[in-house]
């Protein structure tokens, strides 16, 4: 009776892990490689710097301008919020970015849309409060004539804890 | 008495033998020495090449300690990997083939004005010579399949040996695929290629991937149509060439990736990526920037470490931005 019931509870627990485990991919680990970064990586590399930049010198209008005016950002269990609201609070007084690091940036290529996968680590404070960490961002930018303009960003906080590489680290790869 | 003046006798012999040693190092320690250098530390008149000082910093790039290939000429191994026979795109062919084997000649980019940039970077044995050449090259018919990871990367050079190219530590060996094969790890998304190393066989191979950029032209090309394009919109060997340049570049002054880079990990053909100075125009309308083998090419320049440190296409000549 005891293994009766035991049999089926064990496959539905064999099978419920497998369904779990089967939801993500298994993580493959960063190899060492130094590579030759293709031509939108360096543009959105450095559209993606400008954009922190502007929060660093609190530019207004060099931040408006990398910017759509239907842009969006959306978190993990939150409503999306609309990038004006977002632009008035990384531009306040009560925000400071102190230092920035973007890696691992992929550039799907889709002609007039382009979506943009990186790591972004930074040590930052929110009315005097750390709010650094690592974060998992996914950008999309659409052409407006001859620029670029953020129109989508989808955020996810990796980690509070922000691991800011030394100068001069051996490259990994993921620079 | 005497044991006072035994003490000085001692004192003066010690203080020669300190100040001879020092000279002697000194003497050793001089670079140069001997003669006038040209601008690449290769004498005048095919006399053997004085040494200068292997390590120089403050332009722009750090030593790291690690070693850099000496080789004179550093061989270039080539593992032609799918079809490069009648591939999906054009430039899966044998012109492109035998136009690649052609750049890397010892006659052609290996005795380039440009490949003498390198000669800049040194370890603490020695100076990159400036010289490369095409060693050998083997045919690979899929032994990985057309979606290749990272970690089969090795697994192909190492057969490639077994088809017959040397087991060189101090070569390049470059895996060249069709535009049918992608390298999971962010090929055109992320990378037009890179290079690494790793313990194959029992040796420090270094190993560089580069695709045929006709996969992603927008990404990975510079024009569409190239100086040796056999026609329009055929640009992947040209722009091959321009990513083969990248690597073998890095593989020589980093080869081991704890040698020469920046403080944001760029080495020195990174901080010079797509960027190709002042071009002229060839007869198809497409851009170039070098001429030597015979042929036009379009190839990104290279950070001199000298004068500062720049973007150049000669040793020697104008820093550009862009």
């Amino acid at each position: 009776m005891a293994i009766r019931n035991f049999v089926p509870v064990a496959v539905i627990a064999v099978a419920a892990f497998l369904s779990g485990s089967a939801q993500e991919p298994i993580k493959p680990s960063l190899s060492p490689r130094i590579i030759t970064a293709t031509r939108q990586v360096v543009i959105f590399t450095d559209l993606e710097k400008q954009m922190l930049r502007a929060i660093q010198s609190k530019d207004q209008s060099g931040l408006s301008k990398l910017v759509s005016d239907d842009c969006i950002i959306e978190m993990p269990d939150a409503d999306p919020l609309p990038c004006d609201d977002w632009m008035k609070t990384v531009l306040s007084k009560d925000y400071m970015l102190k230092t920035f690091v973007v890696r691992q940036l992929s550039v799907v290529d889709g002609a007039d849309v382009m979506v943009v996968k990186f790591d972004r680590v930074q040590q930052s404070s929110f009315k005097g409060k750390p709010d650094g960490g690592e974060f998992f961002v996914i950008d999309v930018w659409k052409k407006d004539g001859a620029d670029w303009k953020l129109a989508s960003r989808f955020v996810s906080k990796v980690s509070s804890v922000p691991f800011m590489p030394k100068a001069d680290v051996k490259p990994t790869g993921k620079q | 008495m005497k044991s006072f003046q035994a003490k000085i006798r001692f004192a003066s012999v010690l203080l020669f033998g300190v100040l001879s040693m020092n000279f002697l190092a000194a003497q050793s320690m001089r670079p140069g020495v001997g003669g006038d250098t040209s601008p690449d530390g290769h004498l005048p008149g095919g006399a053997a090449p004085v040494r200068q000082p292997a390590v120089v910093q403050g332009n722009g790039i750090n030593y790291h300690g690690g070693p850099v290939l000496q080789g004179n000429p550093v061989p270039i191994h080539i593992i032609w990997y799918g079809n490069w026979t009648n591939g999906p795109k054009a430039s899966d062919s044998a012109v492109t083939v035998s136009l690649i084997e052609a750049f890397l000649a010892s006659t052609a980019l290996g005795n380039s004005s440009y490949e003498a940039i390198n000669t800049t970077y040194g370890d603490n044995t020695g100076n990159v010579s400036g010289h490369l050449g095409f060693g050998q090259a083997v045919f690979d018919n899929y032994s990985a399949g057309t979606k290749v990871r990272d970690a089969a990367l090795a697994g192909i050079v190492s057969r490639a040996m077994t088809a017959g190219l040397p087991n060189d530590p101090n070569a390049v060996y470059l895996i060249l695929t069709s535009s049918d094969v992608n390298e999971t790890s962010g090929f055109c998304r992320t990378y037009c290629g890179f290079h690494t190393h790793a313990t194959i066989n029992g040796s420090d191979i270094k190993y560089a991937f580069i695709g045929n950029v006709d996969k992603c032209p927008t990404g990975c090309e510079a024009q569409s149509t190239g100086p040796n394009s056999p026609a329009a919109g055929v640009g992947g060997a040209d722009g091959m060439i321009n990513v083969i340049t990248h690597e073998t570049e890095e593989a020589i002054t980093d080869p081991d990736l704890n040698a020469w880079f920046d403080a944001s990990g760029n080495e020195d053909a990174d901080k010079c990526n797509f960027k190709f100075g002042p071009t002229q125009i060839a007869g198809n309308g497409s851009h170039f920037n070098q001429t030597f083998g015979g042929h036009n090419w379009l190839i990104q320049m290279e950070w001199e470490n000298s004068r500062g440190g720049g973007c150049d296409q000669t040793l020697g000549g104008p820093f550009f931005t862009n």
